[in-house]
């Protein structure tokens, strides 16, 4: 059905309301989860009081975002003379507008069948759960806009014009920078094996085969997981903010509401980590006999993807807040040798792997010949086996004692 | 007196480029950064007066309503490349920049080549640009010296814009009187002089940059026809990877001489240790600059 320009309008409108809605809730609920993840590994109670407002009533703790929320708002807006102004209020506003913007693409499920309220006078099409449904190039688009999250923490690091938030900043983008080559490198093999940029596509994909790809592109997942997890400078990467030695890095000199855009844009990076872990490796919305793999899914089927993604991407948001608590801070250096003696040659093989296993007269005849488990046992040796070679050439990279080999030549 | 009105109205009509172009050059000069402070504001005003005449030349004008999109993009790219040049601080140029290249991926995104977009932010925004971003940080831009912070050579860099634009806009608007999709490109409607403009109006090309799985079709052009330059752009930026590796590897090797010869010297957190950590860090920079280029 033809739509008018109008109809195009309001939908991408109220999907962009709804969504900023939605996600914003969402990193304040967050928030909560990780004070509570914590409590738990640290065996404390964590946030329980607060509950609805000017009543006695608990709610485990559920009001605490509010509380959170109010005390922001309500603190002095205060802007330290020596700080550069304009560039100031701008660093945290641009982070949270590129971590917003990558939602675009991000589907939330597959498509809710048309909508027909007759009272209201609405009537609509098949609704497709993702704000820009037409790009072909979503994958690159995620990309592009976290490499613009680089803007909003070199500026703010720089604008604060402190020597431990400028620190934090140039720590910052050297690590984004050389942590986007193992992130292109772990979604390249996805993208070989579906030939598709579209993250709608990748999800379809793995639902009509049924096989996620996790489970014969183990070590393209370690890399792009690793990736990630450095990208959205979640311990243990946040050496842009290790407040052992930077006091809080790129935004010592915050305070208020800018704080807060920055931290909200933090939790919005990790969210886009873990919906992207989700729908390239884990099948998306798919899950066996639950979800059904049709193109147009009833409201049965088109509600059970939705939760289902819903639920997978909460699942790999507690992993990250677990790995959080259960490693220390790698220094800079390991940093570095990780991305680039570690992470990049893993990325390397995963992606010759793939390619090999798409290749019609090596990879295709085996599966023929031998069924589709060779490919699964293949991902799982090779990972197995570069993991160990990785382990003997570079055993220092991740090694927190002090570097012999620098010291004795 | 009438004579004289008409003779102007004509002199006007054949003359109102170089008009256009001198006070854009005018403009020009006035806002680029230089010792003196005055006269910013009045060339701002007389290079948008400049290029106010010279795009109401352009025929693309006449649906300004119907293309507000593209002409508040246009605007926003156009005026953020002007405040490139003639801000005084290096890192708000920067910023400028960065948004110069924003909205050129957005115009690129509105005709519909969704991957030049992206990649328009991927390599420039988000590499090259940072980096370059890096260096101006360290580099301290607020100190006293006025020679990173006035623009040299104003006097040529000004009119040498002018020009570029006034030739672009006059090829523009004779190259193509009329932008109508009804009328096929090479028709006697149509009359297009450049062989290149002509293709890149012709049918079959819209529909190719504007297919659904354009990312294939892109693919399946760069590894078929544009395979070569593929292979000779891939072979440069991997000779100047290899280039960089070997200019460091030639500088540890005579720093490690140094140290042989000054044995104290060979402590763990040395300055020389430190410093080549950072030229090993410094060439991964370059690393990654060339692998996301490529």
């Amino acid at each position: 059905m033809q739509h008018s320009m109008t109809y195009i309008a309001v939908e991408a409108l109220v999907k962009i309301a709804l969504l900023a809605f939605i996600m914003m809730t969402a990193a304040a609920y967050l928030v909560l989860l990780e004070r509570w993840v914590a409590a738990w590994v640290q065996d404390r109670r964590g946030p329980n009081r607060v509950g609805v407002p000017l009543t006695k009533i608990k709610l485990f703790g559920l009001g605490q975002p509010l509380a959170d929320g109010l005390k922001f708002i309500f603190k002095e807006e205060f802007t330290p003379k020596h700080v550069d102004r304009w560039l100031y209020t701008l660093a945290p506003l641009s982070i949270l507008a590129a971590a917003l913007a990558s939602f675009a693409v991000i589907p939330m499920g597959s498509s809710l069948p048309p909508i027909h309220i007759p009272a209201l006078g609405l009537e609509t099409d098949r609704i497709e759960l993702v704000e820009a449904p037409s790009l072909d190039v979503g994958l690159v688009y995620v990309f592009a806009l976290s490499s613009m999250a680089v803007y909003g923490v070199i500026l703010g690091g720089w604008a604060s014009n402190n020597k431990y938030s400028l620190l934090g900043g140039l720590r910052s983008s050297a690590q984004l920078i050389a942590y986007e080559i193992p992130l292109g490198l772990g979604i390249l093999g996805v993208v070989l094996a579906s030939g598709s940029l579209r993250l709608e596509t990748i999800c379809t994909d793995q639902a009509t085969s049924g096989v996620w790809n996790i489970v014969w592109q183990p070590l393209g997942f370690l890399v792009f997981f690793v990736a990630a997890l450095a990208e959205s400078a979640r311990l243990p990467f946040d050496l842009p903010e290790c407040e052992q030695e930077l006091i809080g890095g790129y935004h010592t000199e915050y305070a208020g509401m800018r704080l807060l855009l920055y931290l909200v844009a933090e939790f919005l990076h990790m969210v886009v980590a873990a919906f992207l872990i989700v729908i390239l490796y884990f099948g998306g919305w798919h899950l066996w006999g639950l979800t059904g793999s049709e193109s147009d899914p009833g409201w049965g089927h088109a509600l059970a993807r939705v939760a289902v993604l819903s639920l997978k991407t909460l699942a790999v948001i507690v992993l990250v807040m677990l790995v959080r608590w259960s490693w220390p801070r790698f220094r800079f250096d390991q940093l570095m040798t990780l991305a680039w003696k570690v992470m990049l040659p893993l990325g390397l093989v995963n992606l010759v792997l793939v390619a090999v296993l798409y290749e019609p007269e090596l990879g295709g005849r085996m599966v023929a010949e031998y069924g589709a488990w060779t490919r699964a046992a293949l991902g799982w040796g090779v990972m197995l086996a570069a993991c160990a070679v990785a382990a003997l050439t570079a055993p220092l990279a991740t090694d927190n004692r002090p570097r012999l080999d620098w010291g004795v030549r | 007196m009438t004579n004289l009105l008409e003779r102007l109205t004509a002199w006007w009509h054949a003359y109102n480029v170089y008009v256009a172009l001198v006070l854009v050059a005018v403009g020009l000069y006035l806002l680029l950064p230089r010792r003196r402070s005055w006269g910013r504001a009045a060339g701002a005003v007389t290079s948008v007066i400049g290029m106010g005449l010279l795009a109401a030349r352009s025929p693309a004008f006449a649906g300004f309503f119907q293309q507000g999109v593209f002409w508040s993009l246009a605007a926003v790219t156009i005026s953020a490349a002007a405040a490139t040049v003639t801000f005084r601080n290096p890192v708000y140029c920067a910023i400028w920049f960065a948004l110069a290249l924003l909205g050129t991926a957005a115009l690129f995104f509105y005709q519909g080549a969704q991957f030049l977009g992206v990649a328009t932010v991927v390599v420039y925004a988000g590499a090259i640009l940072v980096t370059f971003l890096f260096v101006l940080m360290l580099a301290n831009p607020k100190g006293q010296a006025y020679y990173d912070r006035i623009s040299w050579e104003a006097w040529l860099a000004a009119p040498a814009a002018a020009v570029l634009l006034g030739v672009m806009t006059v090829a523009l608007a004779r190259g193509l009187p009329a932008i109508d999709p009804a009328v096929p490109a090479g028709s006697p409607d149509f009359p297009v002089p450049a062989v290149s403009v002509a293709r890149a109006m012709s049918q079959p090309r819209v529909e190719e940059i504007l297919a659904t799985d354009h990312m294939a079709h892109l693919g399946g052009q760069l590894f078929s026809r544009y395979l070569l330059a593929i292979e000779i752009a891939g072979t440069l930026l991997l000779v100047a990877l290899v280039g960089a590796v070997a200019i460091v590897v030639h500088e540890q090797r005579s720093r490690a001489t140094v140290d042989a010869a000054h044995p104290t010297a060979g402590h763990a957190l040395t300055p020389a240790a430190l410093a080549a950590g950072r030229t090993q860090h410094d060439s991964q920079f370059a690393g990654a600059g060339a692998n996301i280029h490529e």
